[in-house]
């Protein structure tokens, strides 16, 4: 069978648009952070700033307790991840290599616990929390971002495990090893990629997180990064530069994380896949 | 928060899972499987049990007393002095009776679906477009697709939110440019359908690449004796995609569809920081009517009633796939 | 085994890590006894972004330090979800010592009973304070905070295109001014004003120019009134502003911030505060040597129009355990000294008429300041705050009626959730 000249170019055309229309998207957002207001406010859409300042993103850095909040933003949402996959990594386990009573009632409730609505519980969470003495401070952040990503965190898991095959295990315990050895030396090493893709999830819902830090850390001392991210919002209403410098800065280093986790993840299930 | 991303696929695995691995006779239920013996009767609930116990605190606790607050007359003056007054069932008394809530439930069901739609029809189109492509146009497309995907969703909004600007904004100018001149000052957030279509575009934008990569990873795990095996029985492309493909994607399809329901459905920051809800309320879905009602207007019982019938909803909305799922679950492993 | 305790060990981890971290209060529960248990205690005060200049908080911090031996800690807050953050902390058990709350806020606040109530301060140190400022502090005949700052809007309008229209001087009556902007209408290629649909402060200082009430009684409970005639007419002034401009009718003056267009110099004038000078000198340096101010004028000459009184009270949680403290500090913080270098640095109008004297020079304070006599604030009842919150009805009526809709029916459309509003606190 052999393809027209138009078969083969169609793909590439439609990859190339789309390209464009999903990447253009955080490709203004990094230039309009670039551009002197001038340029931002203009008539006519400057495509490239050609004049390039870094006024905006100084405005951004130079918010009060800048780096404090970075440096909390990046402890709940490194701890939430760490937790929420240590716990999933049990339960994955259960579910995709055991048999027991009452296993498809635990996947279904893991499923329900994903349909929780926390934006409209964030009052029932403070009052808990106020109420335990637990306020301004990290740690009900933590365990909160952790538990809103365990579903999804867990069933994914599953996914993972399940896709190891199950004679790599059964063999290695045949030599003599224990069922956990078994797990630590044959399905863990495998399972990393599974595990860095699942933890995008859970890092990109921790690093967003916003209206429960609001209320629970007024501290600002205590504070996360989408509380300063918001303030441009409010605080400079239509300044575009610094909003844009600050959603830059904000989104950098998931989008970083992203490139690099996602390529292992897609090609450690491929590779997993074929060579199963 | 965050709905549309997260690292991989929940699904593609239930394929790969029964094409390699030969099913155990069904209807067993004991706890086996493992050569230790009885010692791993308890094993696997010992090792949901973190899972459980962190779900039955952070969760359910929450839970519970958002249910109780929906039972009582919760204001500033009652949060701030600690008072509880029961009030029965007030709070949805309230809420029921009165026409906006199910318009609300009307508009969010409609919105959910179409984004819904979209989301599955173009992810997959694009994910076999990934199949298609070679390899340096595929790198380059997954980049692109990354790129929307890791998108804090608050930097996403605020991004549109500047596209869609009525000055300076770039959609408003390329649109005048290209001879659409009433457009040029156009006011994307002044009506009900120009402010759901952007926030659409925007989700719609951002949940894509998931869908499209985890069909396209998916697709890769199709054998290829398959395929040939059609082609021998004289399958075109269309043919071979209906009888082998699709089959063996369905259940991908059932669990991602699942997922993007619940997460359009609960789509908050991309609603609300786009235009607050308005104009007019207009685009308040059930999460903003709730959060407006309760946090915003410092109802407190009536936003924990409204969120509770959020629940509902989103329950009876998704209660065809947990039905399935239910009976499936018993035929794997 | 191992596997049991692996799991009993992450339990028991996030237990621990949860316990580790509560008794962060109660450090500083010092009894209060009055001066003698002042020295070591930590005050803190909860200002909003942009209220106290670095300098004046340095100076009271000094003078207070000074004066108590206590400590005084600035905590300066941002205004997203501002309702939700002072409403919780009032129910803390460690809630902010002294915070700022906005004059239309206030009675809200005060009938929560999260503020202490302030009598006795009011007859130390308050007896002078400008009535039409104090009162927004005053719920149930008690005094909950103690007033603050001030500032209204002022008409801030380019020299530099009003010179090229051929206009001399400043209008002293309404139609004048709109004369002004007919003229820079046809003599320039400028937008005359920049007046977006949803100024809603602005149009609450019409309706006051007009003696309008935007709620009355009805029985025990207040229902809107926003279909009241007089309203109505502030309404047809706003439309006749707007008609110069080219803003959004759907949008308030934040978005686009009025400030950054008007910095483009293609813009008359626009109604704004004084700050707001600053941020078009911020986006376009070369606007600064075109700036003017003067007072929005009135139906007639001798009165200027109508301004909503925007500002700030002082008040202390009624759940602070430093209630002596925060009174001394107040009494420092709102002293002649302090209050009169609060306006001087910000250009603020301060709680004593004649601390004014400190905005000489001040060309925004100056041409603020005459309409501050007949300005006024928005229904000082506890349900008002509920009003504005997001999405504010009266936004709603302001854009349907610039689009075309009769006050009388957009009234109608938006009194529904007024009431619903209004009805609902307690």
């Amino acid at each position: 069978m052999k393809r027209s000249v138009i078969g083969r170019i169609w793909p590439n055309a439609t990859a190339l648009i789309l390209f464009a229309g999903f990447a253009f998207p955080v490709y203004w957002m990094f230039a309009t952070a670039f551009k002197p207001t001038g340029d931002i406010i203009s008539e006519n859409p400057v495509w490239f700033p050609t004049d390039v300042t870094f006024g905006h993103f100084k405005k951004a850095v130079d918010a009060d307790h800048f780096w404090t909040l970075v440096a909390n933003s990046v402890t709940v949402t490194v701890s939430a991840v760490l937790l929420s996959l240590v716990i999933a990594l049990f339960a994955a386990f259960a579910l995709a290599r055991m048999r027991f009573r009452g296993r498809r009632g635990f996947i279904v409730t893991f499923m329900l616990a994903q349909m929780a609505p926390w934006e409209v519980m964030v009052i029932a969470i403070y009052m808990l929390v106020r109420d335990n003495d637990m306020l301004d401070s990290l740690v009900p952040l933590t365990v909160f971002y952790a538990i809103m990503v365990l579903p999804l965190t867990i069933l994914t898991l599953r996914g993972y495990v399940s896709a190891v095959p199950k004679d790599l295990e059964e063999s290695a315990m045949v030599d003599g090893c224990t069922r956990t050895q078994a797990f630590v030396k044959v399905i863990f090493p495998l399972l990393a990629p599974g595990l860095m893709a699942t933890s995008l999830f859970g890092f990109i819902t921790a690093w967003n997180e916003f209206p429960l830090v609001l209320i629970l850390n007024k501290d600002i001392e205590k504070q996360t990064l989408p509380l300063w991210l918001s303030q441009f919002q409010t605080a400079f209403g239509d300044d575009w530069g610094a909003t844009m410098a600050a959603s830059s800065l904000f989104a950098l280093p998931i989008l970083i994380l992203f490139i690099f986790l996602q390529r292992k993840a897609v090609s450690g299930l491929t590779d997993g896949a074929v060579k199963g | 928060m965050s709905v549309q991303t997260e690292g991989t696929d929940t699904a593609g695995e239930p394929a790969v899972r029964k094409a390699r691995t030969p099913g155990p006779p069904r209807g067993e239920d004991r706890a086996s499987g493992s050569p230790s013996g009885s010692r791993g009767a308890a094993a696997p609930y010992l090792l949901l049990l973190p899972a459980l116990l962190a779900t039955l605190i952070l969760l359910g606790w929450p839970l519970v007393k958002n249910g109780m607050l929906s039972f009582q007359n919760l204001n500033p003056r009652q949060l701030i002095q600690h008072l509880t007054e029961w009030n029965g069932v007030d709070n949805y008394k309230e809420v029921l009776s009165g026409s906006d809530f199910w318009h609300v439930v009307e508009r969010s069901v409609v919105f959910t679906a179409a984004n819904v739609v979209l989301i599955m029809l173009l992810g997959t189109l694009v994910g076999l477009l990934l199949a298609r492509l070679g390899k340096k146009m595929r790198l380059l497309l997954m980049l692109g697709l990354v790129l929307a995907w890791a998108m804090p969703v608050i930097a996403a909004t605020t991004v549109y939110q500047w596209l869609f600007a009525q000055r300076f904004g770039v959609v408003n100018w390329v649109l005048d440019k290209l001879g659409w001149h009433s457009m040029a000052d156009y006011n994307w957030f002044g009506s009900q359908f120009s402010t759901f279509s952007v926030i659409t575009l925007l989700i719609v934008w951002q949940s894509i690449p998931f869908v499209a990569i985890n069909l396209y990873a998916a697709t890769t795990t199709i054998p290829r004796e398959l395929y040939e095996a059609a082609s021998l029985d004289g399958a075109g492309a269309w043919k071979s995609f209906t009888s082998v493909t699709f089959p063996f994607l369905r259940p991908f399809l059932y669990a991602t569809t699942f997922l993007e329901v619940i997460w359009v459905f609960k789509a908050f920051p991309q609603i609300f920081a786009m235009n607050e809800g308005g104009p007019d309320r207009l685009t308040e879905t059930l999460p903003i009517y709730a959060f407006v009602e309760g946090v915003g207007n410092q109802h407190f019982g009536v936003g924990a009633a409204i969120s509770f019938l959020t629940i509902l909803v989103l329950l009876a909305l998704t209660s065809y796939y947990l039905r399935m799922v239910l009976k499936q679950e018993e035929d794997e492993l | 085994m191992k596997r049991k305790l692996a799991a009993a060990i992450v339990i028991a981890g996030m237990m621990v890590s949860v316990a580790a971290c509560g008794g962060n209060d109660g450090k500083d529960s010092g009894k209060d006894a009055g001066p003698d248990s002042w020295k070591g205690q930590t005050l803190t005060v909860w200002t909003m972004d942009g209220s106290a200049p670095p300098q004046w908080t340095k100076d009271v911090q000094a003078a207070f330090e000074k004066k108590t031996g206590a400590k005084l800690k600035f905590e300066i807050q941002k205004w997203d979800g501002i309702q939700q953050k002072i409403t919780t902390a009032l129910s803390e058990s460690n809630p902010p010592d002294v915070l700022e709350v906005g004059n239309t806020q206030t009675p809200a606040y005060a009938a929560t009973g999260g503020l202490a109530e302030l009598g006795d301060l009011k007859q130390q140190i308050g007896t002078d304070w400008t009535p039409s400022v104090s009162q927004s502090s005053v719920y149930d005949g008690k005094q909950y905070a103690a007033p603050w700052y001030f500032a209204n809007r002022v008409v801030i309008y380019n020299k530099k295109i009003w010179a090229k229209a051929g206009i001399k001087g400043t209008p002293k009556t309404r139609d004048e001014f709109f004369k002004d902007l007919d003229t820079i209408g046809k003599k320039t290629d400028a937008e005359p004003l920049y007046l977006p649909g949803q100024n809603w402060y602005f149009f609450d200082g019409l309706t006051i120019g007009q003696g309008a009430d935007l709620v009355k009684k009805d029985g025990d409970k207040y229902v809107s009134n926003l279909g009241d005639p007089k309203v109505a007419t502030a309404m047809e002034i706003y439309k006749k502003y707007a008609a110069y401009s080219k803003a959004p009718k759907d949008k308030d003056e934040a978005t686009p911030q009025q400030a950054q267009v008007f910095a483009k110099g293609k813009t008359g004038a626009f109604i704004g505060m004084g700050w707001e000078a600053g941020t078009a000198v911020q986006a376009n340096k070369a606007i600064e040597k075109d700036l003017g101010y003067f007072t929005i004028p009135g139906a007639t000459a001798d009165k200027p129009e109508g301004v909503f009184l925007g500002g700030s009270n002082l008040a202390v949680a009624q759940g602070s355990k430093k209630q002596s403290l925060a009174k001394e500090f107040l009494k420092i913080a709102l002293s002649d000294q302090y209050e009169g270098e609060l306006a001087k640095l910000n250009g603020v109008i301060p709680n004593k008429q004649p601390l004014e004297t400190n905005l000489k020079g001040n060309a925004v304070a100056e041409a603020a300041a005459p309409a501050a006599a007949v300005g006024g604030t928005t229904p000082l009842i506890p349900g008002w705050a509920a009003v504005e919150n997001t999405p504010n009805p009266i936004k709603s009526y302001m854009t349907a009626v610039l689009n075309g809709k009769s006050p009388a029916d957009a009234a109608k459309q938006v009194e529904g959730e007024i009431n619903k509003r209004l009805a609902q606190q307690n």
